[in-house]
């Protein structure tokens, strides 16, 4: 097939898939016509992103986040965080990306992770645990999702329907003049969101299953991640909180079933390291 | 006879020369990527290399390579972003999408991006507070507080505290 054939049936193909997300399909058809007229700007698209753009995209969407969600701004407690957070993220896949880890100042339930190695937990998610097996647990999960490249996909994703709605560019182009188009914003947006609502289950699976692996190669007991879920279980639907934590990690009843198996052939004793965790944690008390 | 000699001696010193600098020369395969002062990405950054740039390898550890940059800087880089064959440069997402084969226009995109100015300005139209994003990156570890991290875990090891 030709490439300007493989690019039209492409962008017809990328028109109905999006159009079955239900947005206005005018617009889609308006965008779908201005797709086919620039080839290049499908290509853009489509393109594998580089870790440049990759931790670009994320220092935006770390904006966005800090929208949403205040940062605390403990430095103690950011770098006792961001300290398990790289003895877990160098065991990783990717253990020559540069990781940042800050703390959100909610007592809402929520871990994320933004393109390019940004990462965040929450208090209310903080408040729950009991050592830093169980932190190791959940930030490694969270590298999981940066490691094996989940946000890719999604903005590849977001870059296609930023390029239909406006029929623009959608790499982040390098100009003297302007940087920041359109199109560029709304894949941001796009990825925002997806940080904050979190990934699909299967996805969620993967990490886990990634997260276990890292926590227990840095020394850590991989039970964290499991007990971390069950604690959540324990806690039920008592809580708007949990329910909303749920809502973000798709599946947790069949995720507590993976980890529950996965600590149960594991036969390598690891450090819960109770004491440091609680020490660490007091710094919110006391702020 | 003495000076064939001569000339075969200086053909063999400087195929081996030849060959030993293939050995210790690799380029860089990914768009950008940072040299740092140490084993780990939470190192400072001593320099930064550009996709088809030359390096010279000073030496290998687990996984990192030490190499010595056309600035003739020494740091460390991790090993799988090196090719031991020749890379051209420029390429990349859009993101780096320059003039092609500038490499000071490639180099001048690329510290703009690592200074995060796509991302200021989408924050600037949002209305979005970047300092977020400043404070952040200016409150993790360094090197040396990883590495000690990392050392008094390893100690505790064994102990289930």
């Amino acid at each position: 097939m030709s490439r300007a054939r493989g690019v039209l049936v492409g962008g017809i193909v990328a028109v109905l898939a999006v159009g079955c997300a239900g947005l206005d399909v005018g617009n889609v058809l308006e965008g779908g016509m201005k797709l086919v007229q620039s080839a290049d700007t499908f290509r853009g698209a489509a393109a594998e992103i580089d870790e440049p753009e990759e931790v670009e995209l994320g220092r935006a969407v770390t904006a966005l986040i800090g929208s949403r969600y205040p940062l605390l701004r403990n430095e103690a407690l950011t770098r006792y965080v961001a300290l398990v957070g790289n003895a877990v993220a160098i065991r990783s896949d990717r253990p020559d990306m540069r990781y940042y880890f800050g703390v959100l100042d909610t007592d809402d339930l929520n871990a994320l992770a933004a393109p390019g190695g940004y990462i965040f937990i929450t208090r209310g998610v903080l408040g729950l645990m009991r050592d830093e097996a169980m932190l190791a647990g959940v930030l490694g999960h969270e590298v999981g999702h940066i490691s094996l490249r989940h946000h890719a996909k999604s903005i590849k994703a977001e870059k296609r329907k930023a390029a239909l709605k406006t029929g623009a560019e959608v790499g982040m182009t390098f100009t003297r003049a302007s940087v920041l188009t359109p199109a560029v914003g709304l894949t941001i947006d796009g990825l925002g969101e997806l940080a904050l609502k979190g990934f699909s289950r299967e996805e969620e699976g993967e990490s886990d299953g990634v997260g276990f692996k890292y926590a227990a190669a840095a020394g850590y007991d991989p039970a964290g991640l499991r007990d971390f879920l069950q604690t959540l279980k324990d806690r039920g639907g008592k809580e708007a909180a949990v329910s909303s934590f749920m809502s973000t990690h798709p599946g947790a009843e069949e995720r507590l079933r993976e980890q529950e198996a996965a600590v149960a052939k594991n036969t390598t004793p690891g450090r819960r390291n109770a004491a440091r965790f609680q020490q660490a944690l007091a710094r919110i008390q006391k702020r | 006879m003495r000076k064939a000699t001569l000339v075969m001696a200086t053909v063999l010193v400087a195929t081996a020369a030849s060959l030993m600098a293939a050995e210790t020369t690799r380029w860089v395969e990914r768009t950008k990527v940072d040299v740092r002062a140490g084993r780990g990405s939470y190192y400072e950054i001593v320099d930064t290399v550009l996709k088809g740039e030359q390096v010279e390898i000073v030496e290998t550890e687990g996984g990192w390579v030490s190499v010595r940059t056309p600035r003739a800087k020494t740091g460390w880089v991790f090993a799988a972003a090196l090719s031991a064959k020749p890379v051209q440069p420029g390429g990349g997402s859009d993101f780096f999408k320059v003039a092609p084969g500038d490499a000071s226009t490639s180099r001048t995109a690329a510290s703009q991006g690592a200074k995060g100015l796509y991302a200021q300005d989408y924050a600037k139209a949002k209305g979005y507070d970047y300092t977020v994003v400043e404070w952040v990156e200016g409150h993790q570890p360094n090197g040396p507080q990883v590495e000690a991290f990392l050392k008094d875990t390893a100690e505790s090891a064994g102990g289930r505290r």
